[in-house]
């Protein structure tokens, strides 16, 4: 509703609001009779009398325009009825019902729309006879056939939706679905197609009394005043103006609510970020210990701010050695991909670091300026996400993204010829273990399997022999077996190369299976770092130890499952003092009261106390 | 052992994909020839990769898909027996829970409408008493009444398949088919779910047929388990034994790829896997011939090839679908 209050919207509606009781309140408004001829005022200028001027038989412009309000709006919102009514109810058919009703409405639609609509309207105006609204019934039919494409068209892909299968397996009749599922949800697109249909249909009904076919004798038409104007123009010349400005107008104004309402009606997003109370500043963390030499990545206090300055990271501290796989862990909501991409660089617009530093093989990148950061990370870093065919476009081939790949990055051995860069393409194809890679080049993403698709992002993210991989979700969208070949896969590769990998990963099996070492991380903090033995044998935090207990292991069903009650709280409300105390089993009423730092390894006021179960 | 409340017997499901406007339609067998019976309060578990047709089993079950052969009994009755109708009674008796909650729900309705709708469907009830069934459901999924006034998009994604969940309680099912239910849920939430759904069967005497690409959760949630590989069933039998110790070359190799959070036994699954020949799996279009598994079966031979495994039963209620049983059994005695 916000959009409808801003100034170009509230100017639409306020003139076609005025339209609207102009055309309603005709009679009583219009100064003069709009029919009575005064000829010794014919072609008068504006003036006291006559506060548009007159035409050529002397009758009052604005009393005309006033009258002609009506006619237009009568003759558009009959066309653009006709058209929903037919087109709407059909397309619901077509679409739902599938088939041969689909087919059938299809081909008579292609077939309407062959036929130029003027020439329809003159057809049908010469079978039903003269007037206005057997012309804008011929309008409404062509309206139909467009209303019939969009209902079909959002009808199917609507179809599709569970929640009307799970309507039919409630038992819900056909008709109800239709109309009372699936109806609403393809408003949207309706009413904005319906409110540029009605502007078009005021220029059809202009134009055809324009040409004489629309508006009767008796019926006062713009289109009609504009004829007249056209052959009293050189004694006249202000005749055109006014009818011309308020069909312009009225046009533009239905045009534009129409781009307003398709904004308007976008799915809201799920959530109105509030502006964040500021949480007091956690009492700085022990020093941790200064980053090992070998340290490749070394984020230190990265704190991210969204716009609001609510904080998506606090204070988030942890290094990646080389050679070695970190496993970056947590539910969704926790800020794991905020963190990779921070390091990547990739924040969303109005997200930013708001201090901390990251520093990639000893270079700072916080604070760098784009190229710079592009040079740097492009270099020495790559990344996989978790869905691997929206990581690949789909109207490219795979050879030619490696290709664009390899060569973006080419700086290092020099400029590459364009057979070179296949071939080191397809190198990159057989080093993740895709067969025939050098066939496999010319295929298109789609052509890949999931897995295979993975395989050829990791190609990618390899071109430019990185020293640090991201992994984000890498294989949650795969098959188990094919999860378990591409982790395979990654450490096989971490290993030939050398490279250092960040996984982020909700599946704590994952990290069992591939990392070396973990960080747990909560409410956009890091609540526990550790090895993976140690952090799984004997958690330190209640939030790591509830994760472990949450997974099935493959007891029967005697056993409840442990759960964590609640859920993440939403960046602008973390609460105070210990952010995960509200969904603690653990926690006192002391761990409200002040933020926790993380100490030596772990953030809990009470891990020296706790004795937490691990899974081994 | 009582008799089953529903029993799906020789199922095929084909679909005809259209391929352009000239081309022949190609046909994809997602389902060939599938049989399993599901106890009054019992789950079974539907186990299987993507393509493997778990879920057009269920939705054949819910009437969504098209049998091309074999039938569906409920209750021992044919549930195609009245044509393409289907009866109310059967609705009501048989409800699904399905993967991605966002999409499960009509966006413009809310959590109450919802419910409401199903009730109205299938007893009369309006006004104080419509909104004490709906508050009563809402409860039993652990969701308070004033969230009946919410939209599926203010809820979290634990919350939404409770809302799933609730809609398909308040019709009073038998059956439900869960389908994915809790896959796109984190791990916390995701036992939560589980935990409900156990109870409620433990409550109501549920009947679930649960499908999901996770071993673990359906160890957990399940009595019995069948495994699927592109649309066939190759083995099937208690829970405990299947999981335990399992016959069939591809449930071994499903069980070695699950990933257990414990480094120690992790470390000796990944090595086991390490081991076993990898490989894609075929297109669903073009199953291989004979055993669909043997280009991906370290123990296929030629026998493989040229025919189709028959079910076999290995001790008690297991039937495992394998030429090359005996042999595998040796071998790893």
């Amino acid at each position: 509703m916000k959009r409808l209050l801003q100034p170009v919207p509230l100017v639409c509606l306020a003139w076609l609001a005025l339209l609207a009781a102009l055309a309603l309140g005709a009679g009583a408004i219009a100064p003069h009779d709009p029919h009575l001829p005064a000829i010794k005022h014919r072609l008068a200028s504006p003036g006291a009398l006559y506060w548009l001027g007159t035409d050529d038989l002397g009758r009052d412009t604005l009393s005309r325009l006033i009258f002609g309000a009506r006619t237009a709006l009568l003759a558009s919102f009959e066309s653009v009825g006709i058209g929903l009514a037919a087109g709407v109810s059909l397309g619901l058919a077509a679409g739902y019902l599938g088939g041969w009703w689909d087919r059938v409405a299809m081909r008579l639609a292609d077939v309407m729309q062959s036929i130029p609509a003027l020439l329809l309207a003159l057809a049908l105006i010469g079978v039903l006879g003269k007037g206005l609204a057997n012309a804008m019934v011929a309008v409404g039919v062509i309206f139909a056939v467009s209303f019939l494409r969009i209902t079909r068209a959002v009808v199917l892909a609507e179809r599709e939706q569970l929640y009307v299968d799970a309507a039919r397996v409630l038992g819900l009749r056909p008709f109800a679905i239709l109309l009372r599922q699936i109806l609403p949800n393809i408003a949207a697109p309706l009413i904005v197609q319906a409110s540029i249909a009605l502007g078009t249909a005021l220029l059809i009904e202009a134009m055809l009394s324009f040409l004489g076919v629309g508006a009767e004798s008796n019926e006062v038409s713009w289109g009609a005043m504009l004829d007249t104007a056209r052959q009293f123009q050189s004694q006249q010349p202000l005749l055109p103006v006014f009818p011309g400005l308020a069909i312009t107008f009225s046009v533009l104004a239905f045009n534009l609510l129409g781009d307003v309402l398709r904004d308007a009606m976008m799915p809201a997003g799920t959530a109105h970020p509030r502006a964040a109370t500021l949480a007091p500043a956690a009492p700085a963390d022990t020093p941790p210990p200064p980053a090992a030499e070998d340290a490749l990545l070394a984020v230190r206090d990265l704190t991210v701010a969204a716009p609001g300055g609510a904080e998506l990271l606090s204070g988030v501290s942890f290094h990646l050695r080389r050679g070695e796989t970190l496993g970056l862990v947590g539910e969704s909501g926790c800020g794991k991909s905020i963190t990779a991409a921070a390091i990547m660089g990739l924040l969303p617009a109005g997200v930013g670091v708001a201090s901390g530093s990251i520093r990639l093989g000893g270079a700072e990148l916080v604070g760098l300026p784009e190229s710079e950061l592009r040079r740097v990370r492009g270099k020495r870093a790559g990344m996989v996400f978790q869905e691997p065919v929206a990581a690949l476009s789909p109207v490219h081939t795979v050879g030619r993204q490696l290709v664009d790949a390899v060569r973006a990055h080419e700086g290092k051995t020099g400029r590459l010829s364009g057979r070179a860069a296949r071939e080191r393409a397809a190198e990159l194809l057989a080093m993740v273990g895709v067969p025939d890679p050098r066939r496999r080049l010319d295929d298109y993403p789609h052509q890949f399997s999931g897995g295979m698709a993975q395989r050829v992002v990791i190609a990618g993210a390899l071109a430019c022999e990185p020293e640090l991989l991201i992994a984000d979700e890498p294989t949650t969208a795969l098959d188990v077996t094919i999860q378990a070949q591409v982790l395979d896969l990654l450490m096989d590769l971490r290993e030939r190369l050398s490279m250092s990998v960040l996984l982020i990963t909700h599946d704590l099996g994952v990290v069992a299976d591939a990392c070396d070492r973990l960080a747990v991380m909560y409410a956009g903090q890091i609540v526990e770092t550790g090895t993976v033995e140690a952090a799984f044998a004997r958690p330190r935090h209640p939030y790591t130890a509830a994760l472990l207990a949450a997974m099935p292991r493959g007891e029967g069903s005697g056993t409840a499952l442990a759960t964590i009650p609640g859920r993440v709280p939403p960046a602008w409300d973390w609460p105070a003092g210990c952010r995960f105390h509200p969904r603690c089993a653990h926690a006192l009423p002391g761990c409200a009261a002040a933020p926790v730092a993380l100490a030596d390894g772990v953030r809990c006021r009470r891990s020296g106390e706790l004795h937490l179960q691990g899974t081994a | 052992m009582s008799a089953p409340l529903l029993s799906v017997e020789n199922l095929s499901v084909d679909f005809h994909l259209k391929r352009g406007w000239l081309a022949r339609s190609l046909t994809l067998s997602a389902v060939r020839g599938v049989s399993f019976a599901i106890e009054p309060g019992r789950t079974f578990g539907l186990v299987g990769e993507s393509g493997s047709g778990k879920s057009t089993i269920g939705r054949a079950i819910l009437r969504l898909a098209e049998p091309s052969a074999g039938r569906i009994l409920f209750d021992g009755a044919d549930i195609a027996a009245g044509g393409r109708r289907t009866p109310l009674a059967y609705r009501r008796d048989v409800q699904v829970v399905f993967q991605d909650p966002l999409s499960s729900l009509n966006p413009r309705q809310s959590v109450g409408t919802t419910i409401a709708q199903a009730i109205r469907r299938h007893r009369r009830s309006s006004g104080a008493a419509l909104e004490k069934e709906i508050a009563g459901v809402l409860d039993s999924v652990g969701l308070a009444t004033w969230q009946a006034k919410r939209h599926p998009h203010e809820l979290s994604g634990g919350q939404r398949q409770r809302v799933a969940i609730a809609r398909a309680l308040a019709v009073r099912p038998r059956l439900i088919v869960c389908d994915e239910p809790v896959s796109a849920l984190d791990v916390s939430t995701q036992s939560q779910v589980i935990n409900l759904l156990v109870d409620l069967q433990r409550e109501r005497g549920l009947s679930y047929l649960f499908i999901a690409h996770n071993l673990d959760v359906v160890r957990h949630i399940s009595h019995s388990i069948g495994v699927l590989y592109l649309g066939r069933l190759v083995e099937v039998g208690p829970a405990a034994r299947v999981y335990g110790a399992p016959a069939h070359p591809y449930t071994r190799m499903l069980l070695a790829s699950t990933l257990v959070a414990d480094p120690r036994v992790q470390a000796e699954r990944s090595r086991a896997r390490r081991t076993l020949p990898r490989s894609e799996p075929p297109s669903p279009l073009a199953p291989p011939p004979g055993c669909a598994f043997h280009t991906r079966c370290a123990w296929a031979d030629e026998t493989c090839r040229g025919g189709a495994p028959a079910f076999c039963a290995r001790g008690g209620d297991r039937l495992v679908a394998c030429h090359r049983l005996e042999e595998i059994e040796r071998c790893a005695h």
